[in-house]
């Protein structure tokens, strides 16, 4: 688990450390500090950055919907927080509304690779991380909270299932996947830019299909059954409406605050040990 | 190259070419153009949906995706990058406009600035940036550096460390990565944003080429982190701010200077001073059009810069000043280095003046030669030990090089040709006949400039020119003196460009748009785009305005702009036809009924716009009178101008046009023509211009020509205006007749036909203009082709042999013993265009003798001629053809070996600047001029009534020639004034009780005064007292000063300023000195101040004054010294006592802005770490604006801080 992790968050914490390591005050010898990335992050913070990197391992691991073989060119880590909120309003705390909003991104995404390397298929989607996955935390999840008046409130259908069945065939966020791929290894995955190109294409663009993910993980609700999914399995959900090929991964663990942050504390723990002989 | 790059460019080439291709705009792009327009405009906009909108996103994001690939990858096309940036700039900028809710999602106002930076074309961003404000203070920062606003950032950057102190304090990234942070690594990212963009911002304007790379490093690293942990369009937008950051590193002004300076290093200090002003100015940046002229200049030093108005060319200009004069130049101490900036206009002069002066009137002098006297009212610069630069038209030009051509070439080392495509002309009868009146500028143009360059080829010269397409590239070649140059420079435009029609009705005014940045506009399935204006129709006049199409046309012009103008636009209104007409049915419009309720114009209440406001009112009564329609309509908010306005009360009106305190203006071509004034919206009610054929008496139309028309809608939009981005330049149409009269029906429909076909043939002739090269003539080949077309009509003349005879054998009188009279008979006309051409021949044989020291002989001048064709502009340009040149020289044979032989008489003719024939005939007239000149001398002590009665016999000396004399309109007005010009000439000298003319009439006497008392007498006056210079002299290099003037001229002061007083119109010296010296505003303040002058002149010779010390230019300009306000004792720049915090001073100097609360100031780096804390001084600014530059400096003694800018 920790190697898997560590390999997830590689890329992420290489840009972090560097930020860290230089400053911009004008002693230039003067060394920021030394990055303790993911590790230093706030339990909230790494319970989104587990949702996200657990999503990659049953991708990579487990036989999916349509059994593709499905690669992780790098992992996004872009929702765990809205940086748009602070950075157009230069606001630690922000108390108004700002005027641009931002649009939701797709929290992961792999990709199909085929043998002459075009991409030929996506797989993205939501991962929700819950303390306690009872009937009312799932129905808020997946068909948003409930607004109305008080005794008449109903689910506002702003949930998982709204966002998966609006969700675009390409994923938003590939741009910022493509830019990644062309910084990091522009020839390794030469064959995948340029695919990606003609997939973004405006006119004719290759054609291109995509799995719908949904990982549902955090704490059982007190009265569940062992083996029993939150979502039904055996027929797809009348809720999904996309007609795609959709993927429900259910992970129930007891003690998950414990287990995130045995993670997250062991994450690079050698060379912490290193660092501070 | 990595594999596949060629197919992703091919796709990317393909995205460009179908959704962004120059000047053509889909279906749906248009659609949002429109939309946009009618948003700006608040009318009802046209159907669109949100999958309009979300295509149109989708198709900005395909061009910037397209744009990243071919700006960056291998085998791109940053050309076409640029192309794809302008169209993803336009499509999100209009979505911006339009105000659509897709907004919410996206910034779209940044993003499209972003991409107009990497489309080239930064006003627009600014432009835009400048509309579409935000709410939230980070968007605000972003737009501040997206539009290179650098004191802006710093400002807002400055305020967000007051109110984050916390995060000031070196080490502050352990707030996020040490083990036990709480905080946000989101925050983070918007606290290093900050900084970077902070401390980029102040290491450009203060060209700190280290720290900047420092900034921009980090930068990019924090883009790499927002690319991997926010959302899109946030990693979009630190796309934009890094990309355009890097831009902004390549284009710094910095740069080049840093290249000049290496050339001297002891002048590196002036060079970068020079740039941070430009930073300090907003021009910092350098657009594409400079970084292409100043990579010239430096690379080597002659060229052509050829790019439209309001591209920043004056910057270039100012560069070659400073490397050729300053950098380049080791002031011998005596002969101080000279550039003359020749202009197109006085007006035009006055603007270069004032521009050049704040911005290099530290380090030269500059100066325009108003003075009347040839050489300017003081000889400062003739005099003085600092390097200079000479503003002048090519008339005045002309007049110094004849008057001190020695002093003047060894001094020069720098010609800067402004619109320099004003040598060009058409081949048509009109310039034909301007040619044979010698009033055509091109050939003056032509004419000066080969001469200068034939006499001194080494001269460094700069052309500077709007026009694109085929007149640049003949300007280059004549320009560089190199067959195979081409202009510099590129396509730029800082605003966007309309044109369309204003259809006047009994109905509400309406807009048609019809092109678009010179390409046809129109929506596939829609047509025309329409904009109709919310404003109510014109109440029916009575029936006499609507007997009148063009009044009732004019009038509902005049009736919209009022309407629109509320809205902080400025109007211009362009007459080319009678604008005293206009002038007077706008002022009496007022009055109509139904006007009563039209927005008022408030005049501003304080400040230096109210001064400035009362300046123009007492400039406009004095010079106009009280009943005059120019000062009826200023106090109702509308400028006037055209070219026969005095010239204290253009430049008044041209001020108060250019601060936007009058929004309309009603003005002929000659304001656009002079000075650079952009307008929102410009009108025309008509495509005609009308020539009054001086020699023929008849007044003609013509249709505008299509560059005069492109210089005028060139004017059109004003970048960073308040309401839209688009310049109108509106077309008034009528769609139906006005009248209801039987009689002038009929009448009136025909004339509504001929508008629209008027308006047609422009449009059909735009768009041929656009598609081809129109005929670039030179003037100097339309002379030549005349004389030979003409003289072959002439018995005995068949073949080019005969003709060449006949140009060595013959005088213009031999042709036509009516030459330089003005008359029309075609022999006459012959043998003034020949005598034209003599002129030149002449001009440039005199200065071979008096510059080059050769004395003339007929080989001599043949060869001469030869070397002076290489330099002549017809060389280069299309209408070339063998015989002209032969022609050219053989006539220079003809010239001194028979018509005139006399090398004293050529002398004489050169020094009176008239074409030699009509200067021949002046001979004896001078002889008189010179007399009464002479006999004056106590002219500083005869009352008005003696004063009048000399320029009175002055006049008379002259008027009544047909050929240096004044020249009359066969007129009934016209003829009037010539019989009582004396009275002309009493108003406007203002002699006390003079008859002022009836309001209808000003204009005329107006022309009367420009044509006749200012010029004719004038230069006939300029003549006599030229050439009496040029005889008492017996140096050629002889500098003229005060001291000397008398001695050398043998006159009294009276003749100094005869010419001074024609142009000023006042009989007394003083009043011209104080006017052109800029001490009063108008007459009668001028002339308040005398008893002043009088006073002390008194005291200062001890009560010994005569009549000639009472009007001594030296006794003037020693009073203005005495009375000139001591300079206030500017408080040094003390500095100011500090102590280190955050930092050991290691470095010695650090770069710092100052953050001020109530009782301290902490001084930070620009990335926001406190290094310093002090008091504050006294004198401190008040404030948070952060436009100077302090410097921490920590030394064995001290730790301070000092201002350094």
């Amino acid at each position: 688990m920790i190697q898997y992790f560590e390999s997830a968050h590689l890329d992420a914490r290489e840009c972090f450390h560097k930020l860290a390591r230089i400053s911009l005050h004008p002693d230039n010898d003067e060394i920021g500090c030394i990055g303790q990335y993911p590790v230093a992050l706030p339990l909230k913070t790494r319970k989104g950055l587990f949702g996200e990197v657990m999503s990659g391992m049953f991708t990579e691991a487990y036989k999916f919907i349509g059994e593709h073989e499905w690669v992780i060119p790098v992992f996004l880590f872009r929702n765990h927080e809205d940086a748009g909120q602070y950075i157009y309003t230069l606001n630690r705390d922000p108390d108004r509304k700002r005027e641009v909003l931002g649009r939701k991104g797709d929290d992961f995404i792999a990709i199909v690779v085929d043998q002459e390397g075009n991409v030929n298929r996506f797989i993205a989607g939501e991962a929700k991380w819950r303390g306690s996955w009872t009937k009312s935390v799932l129905d808020t999840v997946m068909l948003g909270p409930k607004s109305g008046p008080e005794g008449e409130k109903v689910h506002n259908n702003k949930g998982v299932w709204h966002e998966v069945n609006r969700a675009l065939a390409v994923p938003l966020g590939l741009e910022q996947l493509h830019t990644i791929l062309h910084e990091c290894e522009p020839d390794k995955y030469a064959s995948v830019i340029a695919s990606l190109d003609r997939i973004l294409a405006h006119r004719n663009p290759d054609p291109v299909e995509r799995t719908d993910l949904i990982l549902l993980a955090g704490g059982p609700a007190k009265k569940r059954k062992k083996a029993t999914s939150l979502i039904p399995w055996k027929d797809v959900p009348f809720e999904y409406e996309a007609g795609r090929d959709l993927q429900i991964v259910e992970m129930i663990i007891e003690d998950g605050d414990d287990v995130i942050n045995t993670i997250y504390g062991g994450l690079w723990a050698k060379v912490a040990a290193d660092a501070s002989i | 190259m990595p594999a596949f790059d060629a197919q992703r460019v091919e796709l990317a080439a393909a995205i460009q070419n179908d959704l962004a291709l120059e000047g053509v705009l889909s279906s749906l792009q248009a659609r949002s153009f429109v939309r946009c327009m009618q948003t700006t405009w608040d009318v009802e906009v046209i159907r669109w949906s949100d999958d309009d909108s979300q295509t149109t996103l989708d198709q900005a994001r395909h061009l910037i995706r397209a744009g990243k690939i071919l700006f960056s990858v291998e085998g791109g096309d940053p050309a076409r990058a640029a192309l794809a940036f302008r169209r993803a700039a336009e499509l999100l900028e209009w979505l911006a406009r339009s105000r659509d809710t897709i907004g919410s999602d996206i910034p779209t106002a940044l993003f499209a600035a972003g991409c107009y930076q990497l489309g080239d074309l930064p006003a627009m961003a600014s432009g835009l940036l400048r509309q579409v404000s935000s709410d939230d203070r980070g968007s605000r920062l972003f737009a501040d550096f997206l539009k290179a606003d650098f004191d802006g950032v710093l400002r807002k950057a400055a305020r967000f460390w007051d109110k984050n102190k916390k995060l000031t304090e070196p080490g502050s990234e352990a707030r996020y990565f040490g083990a036990s942070t709480r905080e946000s690594s989101a925050w983070f990212s918007t606290v290093e944003l900050v900084r970077c963009i902070g401390l980029a911002s102040q290491s450009l304007r203060r060209g700190d080429f280290q720290r900047f790379g420092v900034a921009l490093d980090r930068l990019r690293d924090v883009e790499r982190l927002l690319v991997r942990t926010a959302p899109d369009d946030v990693a979009t937008l630190a796309f934009f701010l890094r990309s355009t950051c890097e831009r902004f590193g390549k284009a710094t002004i910095y740069e080049p200077m840093r290249r000049l300076a290496d050339l001297n290093p002891d002048r590196s200090a002036d060079a970068n001073a020079f740039a941070r002003r430009q930073y300090a100015r907003g021009r910092g940046i350098l657009w594409q059009a400079q970084k292409q002229g100043i990579d010239r200049l430096l690379s080597d030093s002659s060229f052509a810069l050829c790019t439209p108005t309001g591209s920043g060319k004056t910057l270039v200009a100012n560069l070659a000043i400073l490397k050729e004069l300053l950098v380049l130049e080791k002031t011998d101490g005596y002969h101080a280095p000279l550039a003359l900036y020749v202009v197109p206009s006085r007006a035009l002069a006055g603007e270069v003046e004032a521009k050049l002066g704040t911005e290099l009137g530290r380090e030269f002098l500059i100066t325009g030669l108003y003075g009347g006297s040839d050489w300017g009212i003081t000889d400062a610069w003739l005099t003085s030990e600092t390097p200079t630069v000479l503003i002048a038209t090519v008339e005045k030009a002309d007049a110094l090089m004849r008057y001190l051509g020695p002093i003047l070439l060894a001094r020069l080392k720098l010609l800067i040709v402004d619109e320099a495509h004003q040598v060009v002309v058409e081949n048509n009868e009109r310039e034909r006949e301007s040619l044979a009146e010698h009033t055509n500028r091109a050939i003056r143009l032509e004419s000066f400039i080969s001469r200068l360059l034939t006499r001194k080829p080494d001269i460094v010269r700069i052309a500077l020119t709007a026009v694109a397409g085929g007149a640049a590239n003949p300007v280059a070649r004549w320009i560089e003196s190199d067959d195979e140059a081409e202009p510099v420079g590129s396509y730029y435009r800082s605003t966007r460009q309309a044109l369309g029609v204003l259809e006047v009705s009994a109905g509400s005014p309406r807009i048609e748009l019809d092109r678009l940045n010179d390409q046809p506009l129109t929506v596939r399935g829609v047509g025309s785009i329409y904009i109709p204006l919310r404003i109510s129709p014109m109440p029916q006049p009575a029936s006499t305005i609507r007997n009148s199409l063009n009044h009732f046309t004019q009038n509902t012009i005049l009736w919209t702009a009022l309407h629109l103008s509320d809205d902080d636009r400025r109007i211009l209104i362009s007459i080319s036809q009678a604008p005293e007409r206009t002038m007077g049915w706008y002022a009496d419009a007022f009055d109509l009924p139904g006007w009563e309720d039209i927005p008022s114009f408030a005049p501003p209440e304080d400040g230096r716009e109210a001064e400035l406001f009362a300046e123009a009112r007492s400039v406009c009564l004095d010079y106009c009178g009280k009943e005059s329609f120019e000062y009826r309509l200023l106090d109702r908010g509308i400028a006037t101008n055209h070219g026969q306005m005095p010239q204290r009360l253009r430049r008044m009106m041209v001020a108060l046009i250019d601060r936007s305190i009058c929004r309309i203006t009603v003005a002929t071509a000659t304001l656009t023509e002079g000075v650079n004034l952009p307008f929102d919206m410009i009108f025309l009610p008509s495509l005609k211009r009308t020539f009054f054929d001086v020699a023929r008496q008849r007044r003609s139309e013509y249709p505008m020509s299509t560059s005069e028309f492109r210089n005028l809608s060139g004017r059109a939009g004003r970048p960073g205006a308040a309401k839209g981005m688009e310049g109108l330049t509106l077309v008034a149409l009528p769609l139906a007749p006005s009248t209801t009269a039987q009689g002038t029906l009929s009448t009136q429909r025909k004339q509504v036909r001929e508008r629209q076909a008027e308006y047609e043939d422009l449009l059909r002739r735009l768009n041929n203009d656009a598609h081809g090269e129109s005929n670039h003539e030179s003037p100097l080949a339309v002379l030549l082709s005349a004389i030979r077309e003409q003289a072959m009509r002439l018995p005995g003349i068949d073949d080019d042999d005969d003709f060449f005879n006949w140009l060595e054998a013959t005088a213009p009188y031999d042709v036509s013993d009516l030459v330089g009279q003005a008359s029309p008979t075609a022999e006459a006309r012959l043998a003034d265009s020949l005598d034209e051409l003599d002129s030149l021949i002449l001009s440039a044989i005199e200065e071979a003798q008096t510059i080059g020291g050769v004395a003339t002989t007929a080989a001599g001048a043949e060869e001469m001629l030869a070397s002076l064709w290489q330099k002549t502009f017809t060389r280069v340009s299309v209408a070339r053809e063998a015989w002209m040149e032969e022609a050219f020289v053989k006539r220079g044979y003809g010239v001194v070996e028979t018509v005139y032989p006399d090398a004293d008489e050529r002398k004489r003719l050169y020094d009176y600047g008239y074409s030699p024939h009509v200067g021949r005939r002046f001979g004896k007239t001078a002889m008189t001029l010179h007399t009464i000149l002479e006999e004056t001398e106590s002219y500083g002590g005869l009352d008005e009534g003696h004063r009048f009665a000399v320029f009175v016999s002055l006049g008379e000396v002259v008027a009544h020639d047909g050929g240096f004399g004044f020249s009359v309109r066969d007129t009934e007005m016209g003829r009037a004034l010539y019989e009582n010009w004396p009275q002309v000439l009493a108003w406007w000298m203002m002699v006390s009780d003079a008859e002022a003319p009836e309001p209808q009439d000003l204009r005329a006497w107006q022309i009367f005064v420009s044509d006749n008392l200012e010029f004719r007498l004038g230069v006939a006056i300029g003549a006599v007292v030229a050439r009496a210079w040029s005889e008492g002299s017996d140096d050629p290099l002889d500098t003229p000063t005060l001291d000397t003037w008398k001695d050398v001229t043998k006159l009294p002061w009276f003749a100094f300023w005869a010419k001074e007083l024609l142009r000023w119109g006042t009989l007394e010296p003083f009043v011209a000195f104080a006017l052109s010296m800029g001490l009063a505003k108008s007459r009668s303040e001028a002339a308040g101040m005398r008893d002043g002058f009088l006073e002390w002149l008194a005291a200062d010779m001890e009560g010994a004054d005569t009549a000639e010390d009472q009007i001594d230019p030296r006794r003037f300009l020693k009073w203005s010294r005495s009375i000139r306000p001591e300079r206030k004792h500017v408080a040094r720049r003390r500095p100011i006592p500090a102590e280190l915090s955050g930092t050991d001073g290691r470095l010695g100097r650090y770069s710092v802005i100052p953050i001020r609360s109530p009782n301290r100031i902490r001084w930070l780096d620009a990335s926001g770490y406190r290094l310093a804390v002090s008091e504050i001084p006294e004198d401190f600014p008040a404030g948070t604006l952060q436009t100077n530059d302090y410097d921490l400096v920590i030394d064995d003694t001290a730790t301070t801080v000092i201002r350094t800018f």
